[in-house]
């Protein structure tokens, strides 16, 4: 499971990878927010409003927005364990870090859950900016780790943008998926849908030995031994509690019910 | 756990079906009517402009032109680096339009040619 999870994000990251190369080389104008889906969620105002579109923002960016809705419905947020290019970076930086801190770092239940509405505050203040300040401009680039890190600071981006995309990835060290728990604007967009993924992780309490492994390993701190069905929001489906569970059947991936 | 494998599958058909889905319609970057009255006759002309990237580009694309009598409407799309340009026959021609949003404009001493027509095509 961790392999061909491994492969899929893999392949995704070396896509934005080669599109940045070609980028810096001058060989394309297109870069990563072609094919960013956030730009759809930021498109929709403009697009009932106005019939046009924000900035650089197609076709494509709708589309890929629909299709992670769908996907969010189906499979839970396993867009950003499997498909997102950052969330694979911050993944890789977190696992990093235990090796050499040897041990990551959480903020204490009732603040982590606070911490995780800053997402929605986030959210608001981009689409507000970009639909009115900064008029249609997509302004909230400077601030993007998504856009500073793939473009390598691209158009729109300042030397202040690489001071928040550094901040972000040394916080990714320490705190697993720093920007996705707390500050990423899609991520709080997918949240309602996520909720009624089909896709779920299912404890079986007659296999379960409450050994509390998945709740260790679960990067997004989700209770799994307390539940029968993970319906938790934030549950992106990286199968981590599954592979490390040593009871067989004890948990397993549940797809509406079955 | 062979249901993991709805993972990897859903994606590739979703992607699939995004790329797909995107080309079925077609949303205006950019739609700018300049504020003249509509003449009799009126023909139309796409561009596929190198330069023409976005909405801000767009609105370049159209100071460019903004000038030359008988311009009607620009209407652009980023994705595919076109430009359509409604104009009045009697007043200019395509190759008038061409040559004003080609120029070289001056820039704190340095001449840029911000825009190059790759293809036009008149539409019926």
């Amino acid at each position: 499971m961790r392999v061909l999870r491994a492969l899929v994000q893999i392949a995704f990251l070396a896509g934005t990878v080669a599109l940045m190369v070609r980028g810096l080389a001058g060989l394309t104008p297109n870069t990563c927010e072609a094919y960013c889906p956030f730009g759809g969620v930021a498109a929709l105002f403009p697009l009932a409003r106005y019939g046009q579109y924000t900035c650089r923002l197609t076709e494509l960016n709708v589309s890929l927005m629909v299709s992670v809705f769908v996907l969010t419905i189906a499979t839970k947020k396993s867009f950003c364990s499997w498909v997102c290019p950052f969330g694979t970076v911050s993944e890789w930086l977190s696992r990093a870090g235990r090796k050499v801190v040897g041990r990551s770092f959480h903020l204490p239940d009732r603040p982590d859950r606070l911490a995780m509405n800053l997402r929605y505050v986030v959210l608001v203040g981009a689409l507000a900016l970009t639909w009115t300040v900064w008029k249609g401009d997509l302004g909230f680039r400077a601030y993007d780790p998504f856009y500073i890190l793939f473009t390598w600071g691209g158009h729109g981006t300042a030397a202040f943008s690489f001071y928040i995309l550094f901040a972000i990835l040394a916080a990714a060290v320490l705190v697993p998926f720093f920007w996705c728990r707390y500050l990423c604007p899609l991520g709080a967009v997918m949240d309602p849908l996520s909720r009624y993924g089909g896709l779920r992780i299912r404890r079986n309490p007659e296999a379960c030995t409450d050994c509390r492994e998945c709740d260790r390993v679960c990067p997004h701190q989700i209770p799994i031994s307390q539940e029968i069905e993970v319906t938790a929001r934030n549950c992106t489906n990286c199968l981590e509690c599954v592979v490390e569970c040593p009871e067989k059947g004890a948990l397993e991936l549940s797809c509406y019910g079955k | 756990m062979r249901k993991v494998i709805i993972i990897p599958t859903a994606i590739a058909v979703l992607v699939v079906a995004a790329f797909a889905t995107a080309n079925l319609y077609r949303v205006p970057t950019l739609v700018f009517p300049f504020e003249v009255e509509r003449p009799a006759e009126v023909r139309s002309v796409e561009y596929i402009v190198e330069g023409v990237r976005c909405r801000g580009t767009s609105m370049g694309f159209v100071k460019m032109t903004a000038e030359i009598p008988g311009m009607i409407s620009v209407t652009t799309y980023a994705r595919n680096n076109s430009a359509i340009v409604e104009y009045d026959p009697t007043l200019t021609d395509p190759d008038s339009i061409r040559e004003a949003f080609e120029a070289l404009v001056e820039r704190e001493g340095v001449r840029y040619q911000y825009f190059r027509a790759l293809s036009q095509r008149d539409i019926d």
